[in-house]
């Protein structure tokens, strides 16, 4: 966390100094820290070194360090290696005797070079190795996000298209129904169709944020902005359900997707209203943490059953346990978890005396 | 006396659409014309001189957005663009070009009737009937806007807007009812240098809501479309 700290604040002031450099951010802070690691080791090795008269063995030893962590903590091998060239070289030029120059001809000369080649070699080859498992680990873990989510999708597809085959195709076949069937028919088709209409909503933002290429369109917003339209969205949908906000007096400004985060806050408060059973109030607060914002939809609905809490969000929750089975609230739920991690915050839901709560965070300061 | 109707010029492809918009329109006491590719739309466009356009953007041999460039080389015909295209970025290069609508699909026909009669009257509206030009007010609700003392009153009660707020509300209000999109705002508010950072832009805005809206977290008067710019609400609303 400090070492994140460190470099941010190291980046930032190089920004400062040099505002035209648009280094990629990771090619920035390997720079960043095969100096930093190189100066701070020669702050140490020379005032060290006027101490003692000999060949000062232990800057052999600081720079073997130096080059392991330079190794370790950049992507790939260039670094290390060059690492252990400049390591080589400074222990020959500043260290050992003749200081301050160049002596080829030293003992063991080969060896040490050869030792730390190998060292980074080593270290570099290690640490590519863990991080490709790493990367592996987590297509592995998207491959079984995206499974769950298909199986989802098709299950909330197929409820409400039967419905709308089902209704057209009486429709279709029986002219002489009476005014009122023919209504109602024709308002379930509207309303399954509507129903389909913001599910592709929710499959689009999926795309957007699991898609390899795409990255998020983070922006600075004013969060009660987009607090604000998607209620004014959700008041359409159920002009029924009083809404109430809690919010701290200053303007907040948070960087985000900004339509991703309003389907987030859409589908949440949408699914306050349709599975709660018998929402009359959605409440939506914001708090103010130290480094993120907070901000948490309670409804005075049902609640959701103790045991469906654990797999709210991974598309997996068990059929039949909520009060509206019809409808899975897997797709909803699970493409706000996979927004709001994407932003680099947290979603958490839990049954509050009054009926359920569903909070989540948003860091922010930028990266 | 014969009514004079409306002539609506649809571009779409989709056979589906086309009807349900047909029969939507002529329901609603409009005179309909289609057109299912760009090249016979350019030539209907001359040759019917249409009262409005609906506009697919995804037509099968050119870009909606190249006829939306090329309709404004001559004339103001009010362009609504109905799309299946939802980005952000796809919304404000057709409001940027010249289109003064845009409806995603899906969308439902009481908001495509609202949008086309907004559309309709801001090109129909003459000095005469314009209520701005006529008394130099805009009321919506209980908001006033009073272009001549630059006041904006709610409810009778004067909100105190800075001068740049007024600016803003006023800006907003004389196209009542049209998504204005921020590259618009800041050209019109700052001038042609004015840099792109809409960020300014968006904190005034949380600034008059809170003196002009009754509750500035469900907006009764001026509208977000997230991504794009900002709505004033008009008698449609």
């Amino acid at each position: 966390m400090i070492y994140m700290k460190f470099f941010s604040l190291l980046k930032r002031s190089l920004q400062w100094f040099f505002p035209a450099t648009h280094v990629r951010s990771s090619r920035m802070h390997d720079l960043l820290l095969f100096f930093c690691v190189f100066a701070m080791a020669l702050a140490v090795s020379i005032p060290l070194s006027t101490l003692f008269d000999d060949n000062n063995p232990f800057s052999m030893a600081v720079f073997i360090l130096v080059v392991a962590l330079i190794a370790r903590y950049t992507d790939g091998y260039l670094y290390g290696v060059a690492a252990s060239i400049l390591s080589v070289l400074c222990v020959n030029y500043i260290f050992t005797y003749p200081y301050w120059a160049f002596n080829m001809s030293l003992m063991g000369y080969p060896l040490n070079f050869a030792a730390m080649l190998i060292v980074s070699l080593i270290i570099s080859t290690l640490t590519t190795q863990n991080k490709r498992q790493a990367q592996l680990q987590l297509e592995i873990e998207k491959e079984k996000t995206r499974a769950n989510l298909l199986q989802a999708v098709s299950h909330d597809i197929r409820t409400p298209l039967t419905s709308i085959i089902g209704s057209s195709s009486v429709l279709l076949e029986h002219e002489q129904l009476p005014a009122e069937e023919r209504h109602e028919l024709l308002s379930s088709i509207h309303r399954d169709a509507q129903w389909l209409s913001r599910l592709t909503e929710n499959i689009l933002s999926i795309t957007k944020v699991s898609s390899e290429h795409v990255t998020l369109k983070k922006d600075t917003e004013v969060l009660e902005e987009i607090m604000g339209s998607a209620i004014t969205k959700f008041r359409k949908l159920h002009p029924e359900i009083e809404i109430t906000v809690h919010k701290p007096e200053e303007i907040l400004l948070v960087p985000m997707d900004a339509t991703l985060i309003e389907q987030v806050i859409l589908n949440l408060m949408d699914n306050a209203a349709i599975h709660g059973g018998h929402t009359s109030r959605i409440s939506l607060q914001v708090e103010q943490l130290p480094y993120a914002v907070r901000i948490s939809i309670s409804d005075n609905g049902g609640g959701f059953s103790e045991e469906s809490i654990p797999h709210l969000f991974d598309g997996s929750a068990p059929p039949g346990s909520h009060s509206d089975a019809k409808r899975s609230m897997g797709i909803g739920l699970s493409v706000c978890r996979t927004i709001i991690k994407a932003h680099g915050g947290g979603i958490h839901a839990c049954n509050t005396p009054s009926g359920a709560s569903v909070f989540f965070t948003l860091p922010v300061q930028e990266e | 006396m014969r009514v004079h109707k409306n002539k609506i010029l649809i571009i779409e492809d989709d056979t589906g659409i086309i009807r349900f918009l047909k029969s939507c329109l002529a329901e609603n006491g409009y005179d309909v014309i289609t057109a299912s590719n760009g090249q016979s739309a350019m030539g209907i466009i001359h040759s019917h001189c249409p009262d409005l356009i609906l506009l697919d953007l995804g037509l099968p041999d050119m870009d909606g957005n190249d006829i939306i460039r090329s309709v404004r080389t001559w004339t103001k015909v009010p362009v609504v663009v109905i799309s299946a295209r939802s980005t952000e970025d796809d919304k404000a290069q057709a409001l940027d070009l010249g289109a003064d609508d845009y409806l995603t699909k899906p969308f439902g026909t009481i908001e495509l009737l609202a949008r086309i009669r907004t559309a309709l009257r801001h090109t129909r509206t003459t000095a005469e009937d314009d209520q701005i030009a006529l008394q130099g007010v805009y009321t919506v609700g209980e908001l006033n806007i009073d272009y001549r003392k630059h006041i904006v009153t709610r409810g009778g009660v004067n909100v105190s807007l800075t001068p740049n707020e007024f600016r803003i509300v006023a800006l907003l209000g004389r196209h009542a009812g049209q998504v204005i999109t921020y590259k618009y705002m800041l050209r019109e508010l700052w001038g042609p240098g004015a840099s792109s950072d809409n960020k300014i832009l968006r904190v005034h805005m949380a600034s008059i809501r809170r003196k002009i809206e009754p509750d500035p977290d469900q907006p009764r008067y001026i509208f977000t479309e997230i991504g794009v710019g900002y709505r004033m609400a008009s008698d449609e609303d």
